[in-house]
């Protein structure tokens, strides 16, 4: 029995050092970025698994992109996606990965997979805008998971609203991207009068009047030159609704 | 007690010489370093991270890549050595035990360590200062907000990439007490650096509910005898700031590098005890 104990002593200490690296695993765990299985899976043999292992995960994600890229070009739909997905997961903080994995999977893999069916006079018009609709959400899908896990929000969101209005053609989901990017901190100045747009096309027209005012007034009046291109938009808007000259937007010094 | 020290220290001021003349120190070092300068020309592979990250992940991947060569190759070539030059036997036919002399080894192996990690860290600091003043200035002209790196966070980091070549210089002399030749030591350490590089795997399915008890047993097993290697890659947290750090999770992951060190080489010393020389 002593002769073992030497032996069951430094099993202990091992476990024990393990038991202890859990905790502190659990402790840094969400200072890592998140790769799993599913990820590298798909991806094995093309040295993604050395980013993985430390180090180097920015330079392997941008050579694992560029990789993508020739399989892109080969019109290789699961290659390219898998390859892209990995350089995602690879440095979820990049935008530029998030975005353009969407934008080849919403607007590209449609095509791509319609070609492979025989064309686009051999699938019928239903199935075509099945596989874009189905495509553009796998996109959408992929931009909610890049914002839930990259810092760069605003412009992830603009991405799902356009890929939500040109192939998804649901101008709610359009609307509501388009207004969550325009009531950012750091918004663009286009992303208010698109929404305000979408809104309109979608046949909430009123809805799209009042909010569009209500964000001019308190949001890009009191900026840089007031917005002119925009109060026009919002004047057309109120002629076509009929609104009475009082219950309009009062007339600024600077307006023609 | 304090002979104990003295003999161990003498052994380890030895090792550490012989392994700083060695070229297969100074090569790697080169080419750690041409890794670490050479990232600012590497820009243009670069596709929209921050510019600090790019250049930042170079040093890391060198730091992790040529350090882990280093601990892997050295340290089993610096016992080797030892072994089939026969100096092993003059040295322990003296008053010095096999303990003193494997721990001798690690010290001087994990100082040699230290001077590799210390030297590309300092490097890379140095890029990346340089290259903050450029952006700064460039961020405050545009009037966009400059992003920086944290001195304090890359010495943390340091520490950190010390303690897991530490964990690895143990483990590699551990396997050398018990391997017959060089290459098998070198194989199978390299292979335990990859296995502990994505431990975290197993640790991760760990806390994921399954139906199976064998493979629940398995995986138990591997998260507690494969040491987490990954817990030290914070680097990107640490120096850019990417995400945050809770509070003492440093010291808690040194911690546990020092606690895997501890049991590898008391294992060592076991396996070294019962060897014929």
């Amino acid at each position: 029995m002593r002769r073992f104990a030497p032996w069951v002593a430094s099993f202990a200490l091992i476990a024990g050092a393990g038991v202890f690296a859990e905790v502190s695993w659990r402790s840094v765990r969400p200072s890592i970025p998140e790769i799993g299985r599913k990820d590298l899976e798909p991806t094995l043999g093309q040295g993604v698994l050395l980013g993985v292992l430390g180090g180097l995960r920015t330079v392997v994600a941008d050579l694992t992109w560029i990789r993508s890229y020739v399989l892109w070009e080969r019109k290789d739909r699961a290659g390219c996606e898998a390859l892209m997905r990995a350089a995602c997961a690879l440095d979820p903080y990049s935008r530029y990965f998030w975005e353009h994995t969407a934008y080849v999977v919403g607007y590209d893999l449609a095509h791509w997979e319609i070609r492979r069916r025989g064309g686009y006079d051999k699938v019928p018009a239903e199935i075509q805008d099945r596989l874009f609709k189905t495509y553009a959400r796998r996109g959408i899908d992929i931009i909610e998971e890049g914002i839930a896990r990259s810092k760069v929000t605003t412009p992830l969101v603009l991405s799902a609203a356009q890929l939500a209005e040109i192939k998804l053609k649901d101008h709610k989901l359009s609307a509501r991207y388009y207004k969550q990017a325009a009531e950012a901190p750091d918004a663009p100045w286009y992303a208010a009068r698109i929404c305000a747009q979408v809104m309109w096309e979608d046949g909430r027209r009123q809805e799209a009047y009042l909010w569009f005012r209500q964000f001019w007034i308190s949001r890009m009046l009191p900026r840089d030159d007031g917005y002119p291109d925009d109060l026009k938009q919002l004047r057309t808007m109120e002629e076509v609704l009929g609104i009475r000259p009082a219950d309009r937007i009062p007339r600024p010094s600077w307006e023609r | 007690m304090k002979d104990s020290f003295q003999r161990t220290l003498w052994i380890a001021r030895v090792t550490f010489l012989e392994a700083v003349r060695q070229r297969f120190f100074a090569f790697l070092m080169v080419l750690g370093t041409a890794m670490v300068l050479s990232s600012v020309s590497f820009r243009v592979f670069d596709f929209g991270h921050g510019e600090l990250k790019f250049i930042a992940d170079f040093g890391f991947g060198g730091m992790f890549f040529f350090g882990s060569v280093l601990a892997v190759v050295m340290t089993a070539q610096l016992f080797f050595s030892e072994m089939d030059n026969k100096t092993a036997l003059t040295l322990l036919a003296k008053p010095l035990s096999r303990a003193e002399f494997l721990l001798g080894k690690f010290f001087g192996a994990w100082a040699v360590l230290g001077v590799f990690v210390v030297v590309l860290a300092s490097l890379l600091g140095a890029v990346l200062w340089a290259r903050e003043i450029e952006l700064v200035a460039a961020a405050e002209q545009a009037g966009k907000i400059p992003t920086t790196f944290s001195a304090s966070g890359l010495l943390e980091f340091v520490a950190l990439q010390w303690l897991r070549l530490g964990v690895v210089t143990a483990i590699v002399l551990a396997l050398s007490s018990l391997a017959r030749t060089f290459l098998f030591a070198v194989v199978v350490g390299s292979l335990a650096v990859v296995a502990g590089q994505l431990q975290w795997i197993a640790q991760d399915a760990v806390l994921k509910p399954t139906d199976s008890v064998v493979y629940e047993a398995f995986l138990w097993v591997s998260c507690r005898l494969i040491p987490n290697l990954q817990q030290f890659n914070i680097g990107d947290a640490l120096v850019l700031g990417s995400a945050g750090v809770p509070a003492g999770a440093v010291s808690t992951v040194a911690l546990s590098g020092l606690f895997y060190m501890v049991a590898y080489l008391f294992v060592g010393a076991l396996i070294f005890r019962r060897r014929e020389i």
